[in-house]
């Protein structure tokens, strides 16, 4: 990620502000490669219960949270993902998104209750959770999806649509990046059963940390006491916001200090890490308000946009097809705040 | 090719994305004449990797030449107007 910048946040951002659509084709890629080795892994049963237990039905939460996360996410100057590659860079300003999130995961914790009943006061397509409840076939949407990617994918090569050249020492294109990530995560999920995410890891440790500073108020959460069981390497192991060392703190903890880790040792290899100066003023301000936003829609949306967008829409889990309309209008959103208060 | 006699610098190190591409395409465009001319160049100093893509991409589009360097820690992309 860190080589070929595979910023989520850039893929809505740099469309609706620059027409560059180079990062939307390379996500179009990872997500079509993706519901492909997924139906795969599904077809072998390597993933255990279909369709995944862990995407409930559709809400308008969903929505709004998709929204709000996509205003976040271009405000913060990167996704949850991104702003711990960057962060391992020495990126300053990823450093306050960062401390963004985990101000916007205790502060959204409270709301937690509200935002639950949201959810369940506002769904969508009744009982139904995946695609192949309304077309009633698992195959047809990865067999449409497939051709189409490929036609389209051909129809980019030929116009040269795949190569822009990069000048960045140790530069890793976009579409190479798809195919390395899609293996990747592909693999993940047939050993783990569940897709990525850092959202809960992200409130998890804001909670942590909340309970440094305001023990008795982080007490008082009721998010921070969400332990449910899980289904992860074929065990039943507890997961949630809690403090607990739970399959969160397992396997989410270990992905994030992976991609910080990661990056700052491919940075250092490439000559490039240094902590970067302060922002300007409004840019910290917008870095920490996006990773506040980025927190609450998760937390709204019940994942982060790893879960969702690289997790359950390969998948064509309802919810995260919803949490992805979502994000495309909060994006548009954020590149016009972006544009028009933070870079002046 | 003639060298510009001036160079505009424009360091914006350590900012948020996508500030590298929106402050290089406004100043490329509020010096038009300059750069036209032949006067000037303009050149960036930015950390962020992703602006080796995006930069050079669009300055060329526009009509320049671009060179991308590595410097300590950080890139400087240099826009010279081509006739």
């Amino acid at each position: 990620m860190y080589r070929s910048d595979f910023c989520m946040a850039g893929v809505f951002r740099d469309a609706y502000l620059f027409r560059d659509y180079h990062r939307m084709k390379a996500f179009f890629l990872l997500v079509c490669l993706l519901a492909l080795f997924l139906y795969l892994i599904r077809h072998f049963n390597l993933i255990s219960t279909y369709p995944p237990s862990f995407f409930g039905t559709p809400s308008a939460a969903d929505l709004c949270g998709g929204f709000i996360f996509g205003i976040g996410m271009v405000l913060g100057g990167g996704c949850l993902l991104s702003t711990l590659y960057k962060l391992g860079s020495g990126h300053t300003v990823s450093a306050i998104t960062f401390c963004g999130v985990l101000f916007g995961g205790f502060v959204s914790a409270a709301f937690y209750p509200m935002f639950r009943s949201f959810a369940a006061s506002t769904v969508l397509l009744g009982d139904k959770t995946a695609l192949e409840h309304i077309v009633g076939s698992a195959g047809v949407p990865v067999l449409v999806t497939s051709v189409l990617a490929a036609s389209l994918a051909l129809r980019w090569a030929r116009k040269g649509g795949w190569s822009q050249p990069a000048y960045a020492r140790g530069y890793l294109p976009l579409w190479k990046a798809s195919f390395i990530m899609a293996f990747v995560i592909a693999l993940v999920v047939a050993f783990s059963g569940r897709p990525l995410a850092v959202g809960m890891g992200y409130a998890k440790l804001s909670g942590i940390v909340g309970g440094l500073f305001l023990p008795s108020l982080t007490g008082k959460l009721e998010f921070f006491h969400t332990e449910a069981p899980r289904l992860l390497y074929g065990r039943i192991m507890d997961g949630g916001a809690g403090p607990a060392f739970d399959s969160v703190a397992l396997t989410q903890f270990s992905l994030m200090a992976g991609v910080v880790g990661g990056s700052f040792i491919s940075s250092f290899k490439l000559g490039e890490f240094r902590i970067t100066r302060m922002p300007p003023g409004r840019q910290a301000f917008s870095a920490f308000l996006g990773g506040m936003l980025m927190a609450a829609g998760a937390l709204m949306a019940g994942g982060c946009n790893l879960w969702h967008l690289i997790g359950g829409v390969p998948l064509f889990a309802l919810q995260s097809m919803v949490f992805a309309l979502g994000i495309a209008g909060g994006s548009f959103l954020g590149a016009v705040f972006i544009r028009r208060a933070v870079i002046r | 090719m003639r060298q510009a006699a001036e160079d505009i610098v424009l360091d914006i190190r350590g900012q948020i994305c996508p500030a590298c591409l929106m402050i290089t395409l406004r100043e490329l465009n509020s010096n038009k004449e300059k750069l036209k001319n032949e006067k000037a160049r303009l050149v960036v100093k930015t950390d962020h990797r992703d602006a080796t893509r995006t930069i050079p991409s669009a300055a060329f589009a526009m009509g320049y030449r671009v060179s991308v360097l590595q410097r300590d820690k950080y890139y400087e992309i240099a826009m010279e107007y081509e006739k």
